[in-house]
């Protein structure tokens, strides 16, 4: 049957959310790839939202849409909405540099800087002018506190950030994010260059932080979804084809596509 | 028809051939020069003044001149570097105006060191009238050597890889501070052996300073405290021979008995001033990065 109207990707309604940001009509394209297409959806305040999809299906492009970090690739460009407060993420009159430090990123391979651990932390700070060294010291304390690294680090401040094994790194990132207070936490594969123990506590620190702030994951891994995200969004070839509650969406997924996946059909 | 596994070898005989071939001329040359050379080297001969026609000239003057004037090039060169190669690095976009500005830095990189020399002659030995003098000397070897430090300063930077710098940037550096507070940083080790290198080249330069520097220099006095003092050491505006070019000075145009001991004696000395950067280049690198690894 032929039909003028494109699939629509089945999302389930999140009752009485609070929306951090509201995708609408979302298009990304490099240069000539359509890389995520139509995308629409709300992500709750305070709470883990996992995208997950097979390789190249667009999360990881979508991801970086709420940091505005597709302005590092030459050829990329986007339409559609992403209304944050009250702006649109997607306005060039926006104030990248401001916003990047409202929300947070951290990437799949661990990327200190080769500098010391308190440098590291403190980096986002400085460059949002603090110089107060009273106030970076507290700072560094708190971040590093926060991501469970403080009793490995705090007599060795001053060494370099690439002494300190892969999952310290990581948490350091983490720590390093953390410094400038953000609201939200963009995590791209976080934990694919970790081994099994260092990405469990990954996952204990994103449990503990969702508290405070909202945290989307791109993952590869459906357990790591299934066991950390309360929503879960499914995204094949640059479309959203489901979204709604990970424990609905794991057990009784609505499109034959989820299904599929899941199941380990593809990927 | 040969097995794959002998051409391997073959290829593995020939690729180590070429290797000890050039490690070979290296060493021979070297020797040469340092055998025939090393035993013309005495205190006297690093602290004493040039003769002009009589025999048991040293080369003090000489090997100052070589000095300030390499440490005056570096101070225009480097910022001016710098700043090329971080623009090519990390601020020029990939369009035709960018290889058109890369492809002018490879040509100036490519032209020959005498008509880089010639050009400095018309330009600020005549135009700007400053004659024979350490500055037309030092302008002349920036724009020489110049190009060389952007091509180097874009190389370091370029080898730093982009989530150092998606990593900062997603903290909310803007691109700037990025550079500066991280990117430079990283890349200093590179940096730093890329600008030792090239001062071993701007050390060893004889074509480009034989018209911009001269071929004389007068006796300096190192208590003279008056900066454009004739015989002050720091005086820009005087006339500098440096090193080589009094090498190439003694052969062709010198009538000193001594000739071609002098000649040998400061070959020996300039090879080992450069072997020297080289060292170093090497050593002060290999040192800072393992100060940033922190092992």
């Amino acid at each position: 049957m032929l039909t003028l109207e494109k699939p629509k990707a089945s999302v389930t309604p999140i009752k009485k959310i609070n929306p951090v940001f509201q995708v609408k009509d979302l298009n990304i394209y490099y240069g000539d790839t359509h890389a995520v297409k139509d995308v629409s959806l709300q992500f709750p305040e305070r709470a883990i939202t996992a995208l997950i999809g097979p390789s190249g299906c667009g999360k990881s492009t979508f991801l970086r849409t709420f940091n505005r970090m597709n302005d590092l690739i030459p050829e990329a460009r986007a339409t559609g909405e992403v209304i944050y407060q009250e702006w649109n993420i997607l306005d060039p009159r926006l104030d990248v540099v401001a916003l990047r430090k409202e929300i947070g990123m951290l990437f799949q391979k661990p990327n200190p800087f080769p500098k010391s651990i308190y440098e590291n932390v403190v980096h986002g700070l400085k460059c949002a002018g603090v110089k107060k060294k009273a106030v970076l010291d507290e700072a560094v304390e708190i971040s590093l506190k926060q991501a469970d690294l403080w009793d490995e680090t705090r007599d060795r401040l001053t060494k370099s950030a690439l002494s300190l094994s892969g999952g310290q790194q990581q948490r350091l990132c983490l720590a390093r994010a953390l410094a400038l207070k953000p609201k939200v936490l963009l995590l791209d594969e976080p934990t694919s260059a970790l081994d099994p123990i260092s990405t469990a506590k990954i996952e204990e620190l994103l449990l503990e932080l969702k508290k405070e702030m909202t945290i989307i994951i791109v993952t590869h891994n459906m357990q790591q979804a299934a066991r950390i995200a309360d929503y879960t969004a499914f995204f094949f070839q640059g479309r959203l084809e489901e979204y709604g509650a990970t424990a609905a969406l794991f057990e009784a997924p609505k499109v034959e596509r989820t299904k599929q996946y899941l199941s380990g059909q593809f990927g | 028809m040969l097995k794959a596994k002998h051409v391997d070898r073959l290829m593995t005989g020939l690729m180590i051939g070429s290797a000890m071939i050039m490690a070979g001329i290296l060493i021979f040359l070297l020797g040469i020069i340092l055998l025939r050379g090393a035993s013309h080297i005495s205190l006297s001969f690093l602290t004493s003044n040039s003769s002009s026609f009589q025999a048991g000239g040293g080369i003090k003057n000489q090997l100052w001149n070589s000095f300030y004037l390499l440490v005056l090039t570096m101070v225009f060169t480097v910022p001016i570097g710098l700043l090329g190669g971080i623009y090519f690095a990390e601020y020029a976009k990939d369009n035709k105006w960018t290889s058109f500005l890369r492809s002018c830095v490879e040509l100036l990189a490519s032209l020959p060191s005498i008509i880089v020399g010639m050009f400095g002659m018309l330009l600020f030995v005549n135009v700007f009238g400053w004659g024979f003098s350490i500055l037309s000397g030092a302008l002349t070897l920036t724009i020489f050597n110049m190009p060389v430090m952007i091509q180097v300063s874009e190389a370091a930077l370029r080898a730093i890889p982009n989530h150092q710098r998606h990593g900062s940037a997603a903290l909310g550096a803007t691109r700037w501070q990025t550079v500066k507070t991280v990117l430079l940083p990283a890349a200093f080790p590179a940096l730093l052996t890329g600008m030792i290198l090239s001062a071993g080249r701007v050390f060893g330069e004889s074509a480009a300073l034989i018209f911009t520097a001269g071929l004389t220099t007068p006796n300096l006095h190192f208590r003279q405290w008056h900066l454009f003092a004739m015989d002050s050491p720091f005086n820009p505006m005087r006339t500098a021979e440096t090193l080589s070019v009094h090498i190439w000075a003694v052969n062709t145009v010198g009538i000193i008995p001594d000739a071609a001991q002098v000649a040998a004696g400061a070959s020996a000395v300039l090879v080992l001033v450069i072997l020297l950067f080289n060292l170093s280049a090497r050593i002060i690198g290999r040192m800072i990065e393992r100060g940033i690894k922190g092992n």
